[in-house]
């Protein structure tokens, strides 16, 4: 499978932060989807890869160096960021005829036809649009000249349920369309990735904690519930972390299934991204 | 891509539009009471010169320099578009005011036929580069300072490092005055009649570029 996004060593030091060495990959055909707490180093991650902040280590989009080649990777690729846009003072008029001049590919029927589908005024000011309505048009210039990668920053925070459901639906048909295409998508809304996601990267305090695919994640990580004397049985290899509650231990293994044969224990949960997650951060070990 | 660039810029802008009609009201009822004919084009160079770096504010309000850098286009191309806009509002100004001088003199002049305005049109071409070379000083000041220290904070270095310049120009002045240096002004007279315009105009390119070479050096490094 080839990649749209290569990852090595990326590494990026700042007077209070450090990204380290971060390496992943971004097949085609795939939504990756990189998760973290705030300041985690998601964002310095995407502009690392967008090429707007400064960092050392590869990139390769679409196997080229994205420093030596950044107009043409940019030409294929569509961005949505969290915090950050042309102008609140256009209108999503004006938006389609600055963005003409910016992309050759720019498909300006498609973008109508998805400012319709998404029910966006073409002449009310951005500043004037609710949360979802913005992130809508975001996601709408994104995707109006048919790029071969999505990136994504925190796309789903801030949104209502509904709005976060009809926003995840753009992606998965995005990626349908087209099998060579690809998204990453950094949130911290885990839940989100449960549905859409093919792998799962986790990032903490600048590090990559794991890179799986997400239902191997999903499958073999397990969380099992036990009484102080089944914990100190545990070997330290056999878990990840564990929280002491008041009547309980709670572990996080990664290999469930080797547990229930060594340990004979059966009552092992099936945990969602975000506890695994939490465990990864909050857990001892 | 400098072409949107201009368009995101020009869009923004247009929301000044009732202030530039009120200002170009303005001008012209000064011209008519007072008879001055330098007036319009420099203040209107000025203000149009002044508004079109507000668009860094825009731009700082929406963070949108992060989100243009995701396009396909770089920080040169975005420094550049930002001198294109300055030089071109600045020239446009003082062109409106120019045209605006003459149309409102020759309207006065047909309406009061016995108290004609004498234009000297050589006069209206050097108030209006002189208009021109102010507003371009003050812009590449301007420029550098808010890429460096964002659009408010560099107004207000731009205004220390415009009184520095000042300071030490009055101090040179104070300098040739105190060392008795005798300057002969019939000579001078001739010299700026002759040289004037051409001194402006090389002088403005070369602040412009200087100014533009020190921005983009600043911008390239900067964090978005």
């Amino acid at each position: 499978m080839e990649n749209n996004i290569e990852l090595q060593n990326v590494s990026k030091k700042y007077k209070d932060f450090e990204l380290k060495n971060i390496s992943f990959n971004v097949p085609q055909g795939c939504i990756v989807g990189l998760i973290g707490e705030n300041g985690a180093g998601k964002t310095t991650t995407i502009k690392s890869i967008l090429n707007i902040t400064k960092s050392e280590g590869t990139v390769k989009i679409f196997g080229k160096d994205s420093k030596n080649n950044e107009k043409e990777i940019k030409e294929e690729t569509g961005v949505v960021l969290d915090d950050s846009f042309l102008s609140e003072y256009l209108t999503a008029k004006q938006v389609n005829s600055i963005m003409k001049d910016f992309y050759k590919t720019w498909n300006e029927n498609k973008y109508i036809n998805l400012l319709k589908q998404f029910n966006l005024p073409t002449d009310k000011l951005i500043k004037d649009f609710s949360s979802g309505m913005r992130m809508k048009l975001k996601i709408a210039t994104a995707i109006s000249h048919d790029p071969k990668l999505l990136i994504l920053d925190e796309p789903t925070s801030g949104l209502d349920p509904i709005v976060r459901n009809e926003i995840l639906d753009i992606f998965r048909k995005y990626i349908e369309e087209d099998e060579t295409r690809s998204i990453l998508l950094s949130t911290h809304i885990t839940t989100d990735l449960e549905h859409i996601s093919d792998y799962i990267v986790f990032i903490e305090k600048g590090k990559i904690i794991f890179d799986l695919p997400t239902d191997e994640l999903l499958e073999n990580y397990g969380i099992i519930k036990c009484s102080r004397e089944d914990f100190i049985r545990l070997d330290e290899k056999d878990y990840i972390a564990y929280k002491k509650g008041k009547y309980q231990y709670e572990v996080l293994t990664n290999d469930k299934s080797a547990i229930r044969s060594k340990y004979n224990i059966s009552t092992i949960d099936k945990p969602s991204i975000e506890d695994i997650m939490l465990f990864y951060i909050k857990g001892e070990k | 891509m400098i072409k949107g660039l201009l368009k995101k810029d020009l869009y923004n802008l247009a929301t000044y539009k009732t202030s530039l009609i009120i200002i170009i009201l303005f001008c012209g009822i000064a011209i008519i009471g007072t008879d001055a004919v330098t007036i319009a084009p420099t203040v209107i160079c000025a203000i149009v010169g002044m508004i079109s770096l507000s668009t860094f504010s825009y731009d700082e309000m929406s963070k949108s320099n992060r989100y243009i850098l995701t396009l396909p286009t770089n920080r040169k191309e975005l420094v550049r578009e930002k001198y294109i806009l300055a030089i071109g509002a600045t020239i446009l100004g003082g062109i409106l005011g120019m045209v605006l001088t003459i149309i409102v003199v020759n309207i006065m002049n047909y309406l009061r036929p016995e108290n004609i305005i004498n234009l000297d049109y050589q006069s209206l071409i050097i108030a209006t580069m002189g208009g021109i070379f102010a507003i371009s000083f003050i812009q590449s000041v301007q420029i550098p300072s808010m890429y460096k220290w964002g659009a408010e904070k560099g107004r207000i270095q731009m205004f220390i490092l415009v009184l520095i310049i000042v300071a030490i120009i009055g101090g040179i002045y104070f300098l040739i005055n105190k060392a008795n240096i005798n300057i002969d002004m019939e000579m001078l007279n001739n010299f700026i009649t002759r040289f004037g315009l051409i001194i402006l105009i090389v002088s403005t390119i070369i602040m412009y570029s200087i100014s533009y070479k020190i921005a983009y050096k600043i911008y390239k490094n900067k964090e978005e």
